[in-house]
């Protein structure tokens, strides 16, 4: 979806580093799958952790498969699972949103692609949403009064963030004991905060350009599309404390086999993307996907 | 209980040392500190409660069998900081009750009602906001409580955890949010406690050169 959310690559184990493209290629098949070719489109990050995340029990079992990105040498990938069958019906729920969101906001050529994908995704986004019925209602409730908070130019950054961080709480509403519902609960709403801070901070000066909603263009006083220095530390200062809070439920978690890439997501790879969102480098990143494809 | 060994996570062939280790690692990662006001902090603790009987268990077990040491660390349960020092208004105390309850939408509520607002409403509506996730508008409002009352301790300490950018486990090498600057600050704090330690005849960080 965003993207913020992924491990450092270099600091994985090679074994590490496999299972983590075979659960992203299982997700991408997972999506064909259930919802046809163009739904592959939406695959993400965001969503492979999430993958990881609701996984619960023993290993992974994997298999090879083609696909059009890799019709020659087919690839590992995650064989189905109830985490990865979730984790695609969420893709779809959430990633058909975003579309409509652009469809509206955005200036025409593009606005007419989300549009024309919105419409041709409208029944895959139906199914998913009958299978995941309390996220897609979560998604459009709360998606519904961020737009309403957009139009007011809502000031309050904490009040903006709440609005898409309870859509992530919302995945981990469906688990089986209260325990682990209140701790995804908590990891998954800071999650959604710090996601939703970053998008705001790296997409400030475009929006200052266009006009575009930002909460921090009201929560504090930008210039030329950029935080001043003072302004910066207090907005990083708001991301560690909701990432202590993501790291103190994350701690609570039993150890699974995605521990070590889930850890190195939260510990180095969320840190590193607030380091390059801030630094302005985000969105100049080299394609991650291509980084070190010849292990 | 559970085996106590998988409970540290260690085999029980493993060495005095090893476990040692391994509880003081779990005690850091579960200590009351990184779960300060924290909503999941009946969690950690129980968590704490866990490996600390395991880690007895098997130093008792040990023990019998000659050797061991007894648990060095000692936590207590997380306590919460809300009964302490609420002043006059009786609804106050109602309200840290609440918010020591988690019914956070409740105590809300009855802070909305209240007209007039003193230190002790900002500090109390800042509590709120901080165990709601909303820590922007928790700091502001502890700000404006802290500015009101400057002499009040509690105010003054709940934003200077927010200054330091409060306090969480990480494991070795895991990086913060805050950049080189925070970085910075954290190693000044560490060599301010030190000297502090050292003034009472410990030391936290050792002196290579010493040994």
């Amino acid at each position: 979806m965003y993207g913020y959310v992924r491990p450092v690559k270099g600091e994985l184990k090679v074994s590490e580093l496999e299972l983590f493209r075979a659960v992203y290629c299982g997700l991408c098949q997972e999506l064909a799958r259930r919802y046809g070719f163009l739904s592959r489109f939406l695959v993400n990050y965001d969503f492979t952790f999430l993958a990881m995340l609701l996984a619960e029990g023993a290993g992974p079992e994997r298999c090879k498969k083609r696909c059009p990105v890799h019709p020659l040498r087919p690839v590992e990938c995650l064989c189905t699972t109830g985490s990865l069958a979730a984790a695609a019906d969420m893709t779809v729920v959430l990633g058909w949103w975003k579309l409509a969101d652009g469809a509206q906001d955005k200036k025409p050529p593009l606005a007419w692609c989300c549009k024309l994908a919105c419409a041709a995704l409208r029944r895959a986004y139906k199914r998913a949403s009958d299978r995941q019925p309390a996220f897609a209602r979560a998604v459009q409730t709360e998606l519904s009064a961020l737009q309403q908070l957009e139009q007011e130019n809502c000031p309050s950054l904490d009040a903006a963030a709440d609005k898409f961080a309870s859509i992530l709480r919302a995945i981990g509403e469906s688990q089986p004991t209260e325990d682990r519902r209140r701790i995804l609960g908590q990891l998954l709403y800071h999650l959604g905060r710090i996601i939703y801070i970053l998008d705001a901070a790296d997409d400030l000066a475009e929006d200052m350009r266009s006009g575009s909603y930002n909460p921090l263009r009201f929560r504090f006083t930008p210039a030329d599309g950029r935080l001043s220095p003072e302004d910066e530390r207090t907005l990083r200062e708001s991301l560690q404390l909701s990432h202590n809070a993501l790291a103190g439920a994350y701690a609570l978690l039993e150890e699974g086999p995605y521990s070590g890439i889930l850890s190195n997501t939260i510990y180095l790879g969320l840190p590193a993307a607030t380091q390059a969102v801030f630094a302005g480098t985000w969105k100049r990143s080299p394609k991650y996907h291509r980084e070190r494809r010849s292990v | 209980m559970n085996d106590p060994y998988s409970v540290l996570g260690v085999s029980p062939q493993a060495s005095d040392d090893e476990i040692k280790k391994a509880y003081r690692d779990l005690a850091r990662k579960y200590h009351p500190d990184n779960y300060h006001d924290n909503p999941l902090a009946d969690l950690a603790s129980e968590k704490m409660k866990e490996i600390n009987e395991a880690y007895d268990a098997i130093t008792k077990s040990r023990e019998q069998g000659g050797g061991g040491s007894a648990r060095s660390y000692s936590y207590g349960t997380g306590g919460s900081a809300y009964q302490s020092q609420s002043s006059g208004r009786s609804q106050y105390i109602q309200i840290r009750n609440l918010i020591n309850a988690n019914n956070l939408a409740q105590a809300e509520a009855m802070l909305n009602a209240i007209g007039t607002h003193d230190a002790e409403w900002y500090y109390l509506m800042g509590s709120v906001y901080w165990r709601k996730g909303w820590m922007d508008q928790a700091g502001q409002y502890f700000r404006t409580a802290a500015t009101m009352e400057p002499n009040n301790v509690e105010y003054r300490n709940a934003v200077q955890y927010m200054n330091q950018g409060g306090q969480a486990y990480r494991p070795a090498g895991g990086m913060g949010m805050m950049g080189s600057d925070a970085a910075c600050n954290m190693c000044q704090n560490l060599i301010c406690a030190d000297c502090c330690c050292e003034m009472l005849g410990g030391n936290l960080i050792p002196c290579i050169g010493c040994r």
